[in-house]
């Protein structure tokens, strides 16, 4: 519970400190939509153990969905938020039962086949998607809550906006992993073929988890669409969706709920600090991120958990030093 | 009739592509067989082959030094040569490198050693992009190979001849080790159960240097070969590593020939949807794939193997 309190007051305060210490708002913005993300994403590669390196596809699947709904349907932000979920989750959902029979190495090619495939979709297919120039001008529609209206133009409004959003989510996402059904997804993980021989339909329970995960990416892909004022189909490309697996294990998600999160603010932090002296940053991060995965793979989360575990461990060892000689 | 002198030229595209697809796939799968790695990094080690190739060949390519005066002024057919033997090894010793990085990863979770190679896909494409800058180079072919031929009416490119026996000839050569060699029965014997070939008494540690070295040095070949076809970006690794994925999954892991008739099949559907449904051509291999992924799951001649855990 403590992270999931430190992770709310540091994002639910982040427009009040984040321009004094020389960031900007927009950051916030994006910093959160990709935690979102990555929490998605984590249901699937940190509790099911699934590696998937397409899911990029349905974040943009969702941003898609956003502007489309937008410029074709209805100018209703909550429309186009659900249809950006749903959207995401039909594909997701369609893509899991070519896939969800799959382990490994075979999962993961497969998941990078079905993202490269709706990458060239998306970028071909110019009448709905605008191409390679991408869906421009998507609006920030007002959140209109019946009595009131309340316009997200400004980076303030929409900071806030993202931040219930993400809290609403992410609480959504801790009950989920913490019921019976996240247990058998952690089950799975650790051993497939005894969930099956022990009656459970593994295959649903794969299904479901790559399906929730994509819905997860849509609703993001489809904030983001509004955040930036655009769908562009660079998201969907196999870089970006690396880029997502890299954010939830530098940060930890093998080991932590809250291991994406962590993650997702070092990338955001090294684009922009990085960024700032080189132009060839990635350069950098992808060292470091080499060297994270050959010393502690566990990530951030991980390296946390030990130091905890080690002065838990001295702590004790010191009382257990003290007894004796109190007893004497 | 009339359809087919039309169709020769694509046919012989798709056929070029193919087989250098087929290339890149096998020295992918040789590092699966044996590592139990996903290899991320092909595909930026395919485009460093291509980029050292146009630093060997053209004056302008990189390497400026004064000594190298004398060895530019050779005929072009002669640096074309040194490219296409040396450009391998420079990134053999580039993946020998990443192998000794991925021992750490072995043991644990495969998950690990493929985002290792992510990393170092990162990596390398970043220093690509820092050596020799963001825009398009070209790797200039020898007269002998280059322009086209009239054959029955229909102009064919000469050099997409000489891709295609090229890409034979390589994997003749690589299936003659594989079967007839003892580090190729070293090579198979390490896919099939790795920790039967150290209980053996064989040094595990050096075969798998050695097949992460020959893999990659056979995705280099294939960047240079496809270099005058392709161009040379810094991300078209991408466009190489993707495509050999599919033809990987398709053919089944694991099978050399599998691999080989679904590198063809794939060149063919993109050669020919791109003739003539050019809209489709970037997806006719995914609908290829899932097509036959449902119908068979393990692919063309795949087995069952360890992967699958």
């Amino acid at each position: 519970m403590k992270p999931m309190l430190v992770t709310f007051a540091l994002f639910g305060t982040m427009p009040l400190w984040i321009e004094p210490v020389g960031l900007y708002r927009y950051l916030g913005v994006e910093i959160m939509i990709w935690c979102l993300f990555a929490l998605g994403f984590n249901l699937l590669l940190g509790y099911t153990g699934l590696p998937s390196f397409g899911h990029g596809a349905y974040f943009g699947v969702g941003a898609y969905a956003m502007g489309l709904t937008q410029f074709k349907l209805v100018a209703n932000l909550w429309l186009g938020l659900l249809a950006a979920t749903l959207a995401a989750a039909i594909v997701g959902g369609l893509v899991a039962l070519f896939i969800s029979h799959r382990r490994g190495i075979y999962f993961a090619l497969m998941t990078i086949a079905f993202g490269q495939m709706f990458f060239f979709i998306a970028s071909k297919w110019t009448s709905v998607t605008g191409g390679e120039d991408g869906l421009l001008n998507i609006q920030r529609l007002p959140a209109d809550f019946g009595v009131v209206r309340v316009s997200l133009v400004s980076n303030l409004a929409m900071s806030y906006f993202t931040f219930v959003t993400f809290v609403v989510v992410t609480a959504l996402l801790w009950r989920l992993v913490h019921s019976p059904f996240g247990k058998v997804l952690r089950a799975i993980k650790q051993n497939e073929t005894r969930m099956a021989y022990l009656g459970y339909r593994v295959f649903v329970y794969k299904w479901a988890s790559f399906t929730l995960s994509c819905a997860v990416a849509g609703l993001a892909g489809g904030l983001f669409a509004m955040a930036q004022g655009g769908a562009y189909v660079q998201v969907m490309s196999l870089q970006w969706s690396g880029v997502v697996v890299l954010m939830t294990l530098i940060g930890g998600g093998l080991v932590s709920f809250w291991g994406p999160v962590v993650g997702t603010i070092v990338y955001f932090l090294a684009r922009d600090l990085l960024g700032a002296y080189t132009e060839s940053w990635l350069l950098w991060f992808g060292l470091m991120f080499m060297l994270v995965v050959m010393f502690k793979p566990e990530g951030v989360a991980g390296a946390w958990q030990e130091i905890i575990a080690r002065v838990g461990a001295r702590r004790r060892a010191r009382a257990g030093a003290l007894q004796p000689a109190a007893g004497e | 009739m009339d359809l087919m002198v039309t169709l020769g030229p694509h046919l012989l595209n798709g056929l070029a592509l193919g087989l250098l697809f087929a290339l890149v796939a096998l020295g992918f799968m040789l590092i699966i067989g044996v590592m139990e790695v996903i290899n991320l990094a092909h595909g930026s080690l395919f485009a460093l082959g291509a980029y050292v190739a146009v630093a060997l060949v053209t004056p302008e390519g990189g390497l400026r030094l004064a000594a190298l005066g004398p060895y530019f002024a050779t005929p072009i057919p002669m640096r074309f040569v040194v490219a296409l033997l040396v450009a391998p090894i420079v990134v053999a010793g580039v993946g020998m490198g990443l192998e000794v990085c991925l021992r750490r990863t072995y043991g644990r979770d495969p998950l690990y050693g493929l985002l290792l190679t992510f990393g170092a896909a990162l990596v390398i494409e970043e220093l690509i992009r820092l050596v020799w800058g963001p825009t398009e180079r070209f790797l200039p072919v020898p007269p002998s190979i280059s322009g086209g031929i009239s054959l029955g009416g229909l102009i064919y490119s000469v050099y997409r001849f000489f891709a295609s026996a090229f890409a034979v000839g390589m994997i003749v050569l690589l299936w003659l080790f594989l079967q007839r060699t003892r580090y190729g029965a070293l090579i198979k014997a390490g896919a099939h159960d790795s920790e039967m070939v150290r209980a053996l008494g064989i040094n595990l540690k050096r075969l798998r240097l050695l097949v992460f070295a020959f893999g990659t040095a056979l995705a280099a070949v294939a960047g240079i070969v496809m270099a005058p076809i392709w161009g040379v970006r810094p991300h078209v690794g991408v466009d190489a590593v993707v495509p050999a994925f599919v033809v990987i999954v398709l053919g089944g892991v694991g099978s050399f020939w599998g691999a080989v008739i679904a590198g063809l099949l794939v060149g063919m559907v993109v050669g020919l949807t791109g003739a003539f449904a050019t809209a489709w051509s970037l997806v006719s291999m995914y609908i290829l794939l899932i097509v036959v992924v449902t119908v068979r799951g393990r692919g063309l001649l795949g087995k069952k193997s360890v992967l699958e855990k």
